[in-house]
């Protein structure tokens, strides 16, 4: 194994070959930041495209009124899972492939701080992933809502094992997250190069360093949210027993307390990357950039004190109604000055519109739009016409999609050569993009109209008469425009892999730290750490900027040459997550299997902790 | 040029949206608008709304035009070679807009405030007390100043404030009628509390009833439908309810319809020959499944209406919305041609498992408080919470295999020789047989 | 884990692992935020007893004293605070292995050794105390599944009581590590890191005492 940690030089695009570098086996034992990041990136697309596939049959469904093409428990369980699916294992991992690849390479850092715990964290993600997806194929997936309000999710009402899937699988795709987010806020705080100090963090990296706070503070929340109600299915605790006086909003009030970060937790990556992008195609240095770090600050604080503007209906009372709401609708004011700011940032630029740069601007023209609507939803009273309608799903499809969406596929153009050193093809790019514009304002825009004229949500079928038929037959039409947008993507992504133009260190002239190192980047990352003495060590450096990116950019060394450390690779973190996620399967198939996955999973979290890792210093 | 189809784009959808907009406020095409508030509740939501909509639509505007002239005044063009100015930001400009959208929200939170609490106010005294209770997947609805218990189905005089009192009796439910209120949730171990005052402008109407919290299998058919009536018709629906099961009165008014009276007893045993001569006013004729969804003529029905106190005329082409048009599995079959006979369907019914189920009050057999109430079933215009409407076609489907007509329901499959899909097992002994289930169906819709 | 090499830069010149604990322990706050505020919030809804104040009497008139023993459990309580002296005294140890003894200032009282037995008996000692209170509790007629108040008191001081136990296999692994090569100086940051938790484990137990058996 300790060969595999002998550093080779890499090919154009190698980094993105499982057969490259020692093979299959190379990839399940790396501990390389980038590596695992292009896993994370690969297995998030596939779950992308799983939980788009769902979303296009809920789509054929009620395509028109008494739709017969699935059963109503099969609806249940695809829009169950859809949500589950592009929320926990598509949207938070391509941003988590952003971390990972990124982070280190903008701050200065030849790694994350802890390289084991990071590849643990993926393999948790990748086999808590399947674990919840794998039931959807079997018709038993889990069917109570992504956010499984209690008590229909207890025992009581869902007998079935459907429900045991979403708890458990939830609560190990929590591991996963908690564990990056300590690895993450350890390696923003402690790896940066000399002179990267907090205010001169690239803003990526910025919106990512407040990301995993709102994770290690919002996910033990809805652990403990699971726990009891895993105890309640398993070992008939009462939480959410009414029968014996629980009160059904307790859930309600810890998923909520999670989920609302939570949905910050899925736009701020977007809006970091944006922040990248935006500067670059405008030859222009991000505009207010202090106020930029501020509001996304502000933001994740707020979060956490909006939480019941999802629970308006309730009935909480005037005076918690009043309080959420003014809380709620003060959250418009950051992400407004966000959205000034990157207009402020593009006013008097150079805009060169590639795809990456079209698909920044499409989130600043659509999230505005999801954003408004999401303060429409703030003022309780028109709330209680919109909530549990078509209009909150079309709020949610304009922020998620407009938003979440677009700023990852910017951040995918933008950084693909950083990561293959090839260029992605534009032109299909801008078929890409514009399909992909048309078609999601063509599904999402008129659910804002089924809505306020009384679609409910979550309903299987409806009948006709009601006003529905046309805008849910548009949604429908632009659901399939949407299948093919990504087809393109899906063609463009390898495509472009294999025969995708030569990128170089530098292609688009951005001016941060990972742009002044080979695309793609060698496994050490930075021959020197570099010294940084401003934001855009490429524009506005100073002689020491350019002197420790002339060192960096230079190709072909080994870190052997070099005499640079690299971690050993090793296959211990997955058999860990393996095991810990085969010590979960036994609650719902015989206690043995927890046992037996636990001993394993004990016995080589000690073996990888106590084995060092990386050779001594010599 | 790409620029243009940009444009274009926003342009069509603005353009769109007006249109569509315009269209909303057409209550015939969109039964369920919420542009279109019939009570005073409606009507505070949809001042909001306009506000919203506008300050909304405002901020809207003004980004995507900044954005849109920045796009094309900005771009690259191949003269540019020059550096554009590296401005790092404008202090003026950013507290600028931070404090407009701040301006902009205190427009918007002065009127929620005042609405929240307008709306949650202590209801005035006199209001019509509606007890509504939620179950998976239909709607129990009880009139304690009146002691009437239904389900599925209200009726409220226009005019006079409704408060009605949510509760669950499992998972959560709400409760939406998006043209009179607001939704508000049904929680079990709490109760909540809606009011509003339909517009005492509104004539006869039909609204339809939403659950709109996820409850499960058949959230999707957990509706209900509302009745705005004149209080006079009001009156006289209430005298009818209060009424026992109107079986009795039907038998009684017969003799105005008919010249042969069906003495709830009669044509009782194997004979049913005597029976079967019965004539229409107690019985219906339940055509073949074929002929679906054209609902059997219910020939007398209108006396025995008379009997039974003011009921919602129905099929009226104006309220087709309220009509349910859910589909009809294809494999359910009803044998052509055969005649119900209420009192036959009595026994029929008295002695099997409907009575585990559902109360009848004025049969003392029928006593489960599982199901709805069936007590006044005949004058109620849908079954299965607004799945089907109530005609005997569609109802002879439904005691059939109600499983397969609304699958995942908790009413069990009945029909003899039919397939539960929740058990996975076929109905053998104990299951009705077609004309059991048309007798029942008869004895049913006679209980106006 | 295994201390990256001496040479890595870090911003901060702190060692990674000490930041990344400080993460956890917050993180861990609101674990324990969630499961306390739960418990409060279900006190006084059980519809059935035993109740953990006052007494109850149940329908079949089977009569039951108030569940919890507050003497009893302030005695555990100590035991547990005393560990927390003895972690920090095994701390000093480790740091100070190799300072010469009876040199002024830093004066070692015992052995790395003795203390981190000390202080991982005391946590047994603790969970001793626990593992009675939870089964005279089931005589009692209290199990999870009695009432909101079982299920709720059971994992709050079970979840608590899990944690004590990772902190006991903490604490027996470095003693490992001490009888096989000896904890030295360099090793005070894995001694350091385990005395964190260990504390902070220990506070939570402070906050839960109050909360659930001293406030009535
Ligand atoms: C990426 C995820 C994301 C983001 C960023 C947001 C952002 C916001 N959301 Fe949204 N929301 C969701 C994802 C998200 N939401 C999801 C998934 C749900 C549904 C959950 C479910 O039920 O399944 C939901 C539901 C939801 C509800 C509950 C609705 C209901 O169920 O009844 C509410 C209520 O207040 C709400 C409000 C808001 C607000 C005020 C913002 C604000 O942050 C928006 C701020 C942004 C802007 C306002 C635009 C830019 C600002 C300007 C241009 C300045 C000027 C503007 C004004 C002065 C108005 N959201
Ligand atoms: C980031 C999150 C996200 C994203 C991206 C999407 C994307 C989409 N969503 Fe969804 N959605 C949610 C999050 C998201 N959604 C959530 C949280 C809910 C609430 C769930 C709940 O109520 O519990 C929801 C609910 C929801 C509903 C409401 C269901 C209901 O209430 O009954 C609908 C209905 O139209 C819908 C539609 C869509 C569509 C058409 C897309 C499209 O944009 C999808 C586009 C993607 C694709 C089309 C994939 C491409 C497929 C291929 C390319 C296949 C072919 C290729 C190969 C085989 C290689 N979504
Ligand atoms: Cu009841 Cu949805
Ligand atoms: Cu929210």
């Amino acid at each position: 194994m300790a060969t595999t940690a002998v550093p080779t030089t890499l090919s154009p695009h190698a980094t993105l070959k499982p057969d490259s570098n020692s093979g299959v086996w190379g990839w399940l034992t790396t501990v390389d930041h980038k590596r695992i990041g292009i896993l994370y990136l690969y297995t998030a697309l596939a779950f992308f495209i799983i939980g788009g596939l769902e979303a296009v049959i809920i789509r054929a469904q009620l395509q028109g009124p008494n739709g017969t093409l699935v059963s109503p428990e099969t609806y249940n369980q695809l829009f169950t899972m859809h949500g589950t699916t592009m929320v926990f294992l598509a949207i938070m991992p391509l941003s988590a492939a952003f971390f990972n690849f990124l982070i280190p390479l903008q701050i200065g850092a030849r790694d994350v701080a802890f390289p084991r715990l990071n590849a643990f964290s993926y393999w948790v993600y990748l086999f808590g992933g399947i674990f919840i997806t794998v039931p959807i194929f079997f018709l038993v997936a889990p069917n109570g809502g992504w956010f499984g309000y209690t008590p229909l999710t207890t025992k009581a009402y869902s007998p079935g094992i459907n429900i045991d899937f979403w708890v458990i699988g939830l609560q190990i795709l929590g591991v996963s997250s908690l564990a990056a987010a300590f690895n993450f806020i350890t390696t923003i705080i402690n790896l940066r190069a000399p002179g990267m100090t907090l205010m001169r963090m690239p803003m990526f990296t910025w919106m990512s360093f407040v990301v995993q706070f709102l994770v290690i503070l919002a996910f033990p929340v809805i652990t403990i949210a699971l726990v009891f109600l895993l105890f309640d299915r398993f070992f008939g605790t009462m939480f959410y027993t009414t029968a014996a006086g629980a009160d059904p909003l307790l859930w309600q009030h810890l998923f909520w307390i999670f989920g609302h970060p939570e949905v910050y937790i899925l736009i701020l990556p977007a809006f970091g990357l944006v922040s990248e992008v935006l500067p670059t195609f405008s030859k222009k240095p991000l505009f207010g950039y202090p106020v930029m770090v501020y509001s996304g600050i502000l933001i994740g604080v707020l979060g956490f004190g909006v939480w019941a503007h999802h629970m308006f209906a309730v009935g909480m009372g005037a005076i918690a109604d009043s309080v959420f709401a003014v809380s709620t609708m003060l959250i418009a004011i950051p992400t407004g000055v966000k959205i000034f700011n990157w207009i402020g940032t593009m006013a008097q630029g150079q805009l060169r519109f590639t795809t990456a740069m079209k698909f920044a601007i499409g989130l600043v023209a659509l999230f505005t739009i999801g954003g408004i609507s999401g303060v429409m939803h703030s003022s309780p009273p028109a709330d209680l016409q919109q909530t549990d309608s078509y209009f909150i799903v079309a709020h949610f499809h304009y922020v998620l999609f407009g938003g979440s969406i677009m700023g990852i596929m910017a951040g995918i153009y933008y950084y693909f050569p950083k990561m293959t050193g090839r260029l992605m093809n534009e032109r299909l790019g801008n078929w890409h993009f514009w399909l992909n514009f048309i078609a999601m304002n063509l599904t999402f825009f008129p659910m804002h109209y089924s809505g306020m004229l009384g679609m409910p949500r979550r309903v299987y079928t409806y009948d006709s008469g009601q006003g529905w038929d046309t805008f849910n037959l548009i949604s429908s039409i632009g659901a399939y425009m949407l299948v093919a947008a990504t087809l393109i993507f899906v063609y463009n992504f390898f495509a472009s892999r294999k025969r995708g133009e030569i990128a170089g260190a530098n292609p688009w002239g951005a001016g941060t730290l990972e742009w002044t190192i080979p695309s793609p980047v060698p496994e050490y990352n930075f021959a020197v750490l570099p010294t940084v003495t401003s934001r855009y060590p490429l524009w506005e450096g100073s002689e020491k900027d350019a002197e420790s990116a002339r060192i960096n950019s230079q190709e072909g060394k080994t870190a052997e040459e070099l005499g640079i450390i690299l971690p050993y690779s090793t296959i211990k973190p997955m058999i860990v997550a393996l095991s810990m996620v085969v010590m979960f399967c036994g609650l719902i198939t015989t206690m043995a299997l927890t046992f037996l996955g636990a001993a394993i999973m004990v016995v080589s979290l000690y073996s990888w902790l106590l084995s060092p890792l990386e050779p001594e210093h010599h | 040029m790409k620029g243009n189809s940009r444009l274009r784009q926003l342009a069509t959808f603005g353009l769109v949206a007006l249109a569509v907009l315009a269209l909303g406020a057409c209550a015939a095409e969109y039964p369920n608008t919420t542009f279109q508030p019939k009570s005073e509740f409606a009507r505070s939501i949809d001042f909001l709304w306009d506000r919203l909509l506008l300050l909304g639509t405002i901020v809207f505007v003004l980004v995507e035009a900044a954005l849109i002239f920045v796009i094309f005044r900005y771009r690259r063009r191949p003269s540019d070679t020059s550096t554009p100015p590296q401005t790092h930001g404008n202090a003026t400009l950013e507290i600028l807009w931070t404090i407009i959208p701040a301006v902009i929200l205190i427009f918007i939170a002065i009127p929620t405030v005042k609405t929240i609490f307008q709306t949650q106010a202590k209801v005035a005294a006199g209001a019509l007390e509606i007890e509504v209770i939620g179950h998976q997947w239909w709607w129990e609805f009880k009139y304690p100043q009146y002691n009437i218990v239904t389900a599925n189905e209200i009726y409220i005089p226009a005019g006079r404030t409704v408060n009605f009192k949510l509760n669950s009796d499992d998972v959560i439910h709400s409760f939406w009628i998006p043209q009179l209120a607001g939704k508000r949730d049904m929680i079990a171990n709490r109760t909540n509390y809606i009011w509003f005052t339909p517009d005492s402008s509104l004539g006869p109407a039909v609204y339809n009833g939403f659950c709109t919290e996820y409850c499960g299998t058949q959230h999707a058919k957990m509706r209900f439908r509302v009745f705005t009536v004149r209080p006079e018709q009001f009156e006289s629906w209430v005298a009818g309810q209060q009424k026992p099961a109107a079986f009795g009165a039907v038998a009684s008014a017969a003799p105005a319809a008919t010249g042969t009276p069906t003495p709830p007893q009669s044509g009782v045993g194997p004979e049913g020959g005597a029976a079967r001569a019965v004539p229409r006013p107690a019985g219906s004729v339940i055509p073949g499944s074929d002929s679906f969804p054209a609902a059997a003529p219910m020939t007398g029905a209108s006396t025995a209406r008379l009997a039974s106190g003011y009921t919602f005329p129905d099929h009226q082409p104006e309220f087709a919305y309220a009509r349910p048009n859910s589909t009809i599995p294809a494999n359910l079959k009803f044998t052509k041609g055969l005649t119900g006979n209420a009192a036959r369907g009595q026994q029929a019914y008295s002695s099997s498992a409907c009575i585990g189920c559902h109360v009848i009050t004025g049969n003392p057999m029928s006593q489960g408080i599982v199901g709805p109430n069936l007590t006044h079933f005949g004058s109620r215009s849908t079954i299965g919470a607004g799945s089907f409407p109530n005609t005997p076609a569609y109802l002879a489907l439904w005691l059939k295999n109600t499983r397969a007509m609304k699958p995942g329901s908790i009413m069990p499959t009945l029909g003899k020789n039919e397939y539960d899909p929740q058990l996975k097992t076929t109905v053998t002994t104990g299951g009705l047989d077609d004309q059991q289930i048309a007798d029942i169906v008869a004895y049913l819709m006679s209980l106006k | 884990m295994s201390a990256p090499a001496a040479h890595h830069y870090t911003t901060t010149g702190l060692d990674n692992r000490k930041i990344a604990i400080w993460a956890f322990i917050g993180s861990e706050c609101m674990l324990f935020i969630s499961l306390i505020s739960t418990y409060l919030i279900y006190k006084g809804r059980s519809i059935v007893g035993p109740y953990p104040h006052e007494e109850w009497t149940s329908p079949e008139g089977r009569h039951f004293e108030p569940i919890l023993d507050i003497p009893v459990t302030s005695a555990s309580t100590f035991v547990l605070l005393m560990s927390s002296l003895a972690m920090v005294l095994a701390l000093a140890a480790v740091q100070n292995k190799n300072v010469p003894k009876r040199t002024t200032g830093e004066r070692i009282i015992g052995s790395s050794k003795l203390w981190l037995w000390m202080t991982a008996i005391l946590g047994t000692v603790f969970l001793g105390f626990q593992a009675y209170e939870f089964t005279s509790f089931v005589h009692e007629g209290l199990t999870i599944r009695t009432n909101l108040f079982g299920s709720s008191f059971f994992t709050l001081t079970g979840f608590h009581g899990a944690h004590v136990t990772a902190g006991v296999i903490w604490l027996l692994t470095l003693l490992a590590i001490d009888y096989r090569r000896g904890l030295g100086p360099n090793d005070a940051l894995n001694v350091d890191i385990a005395a964190l938790y260990w504390h902070f484990v220990d506070v939570v137990w402070i906050v839960i005492f109050t909360v659930v058996y001293l406030i009535q």
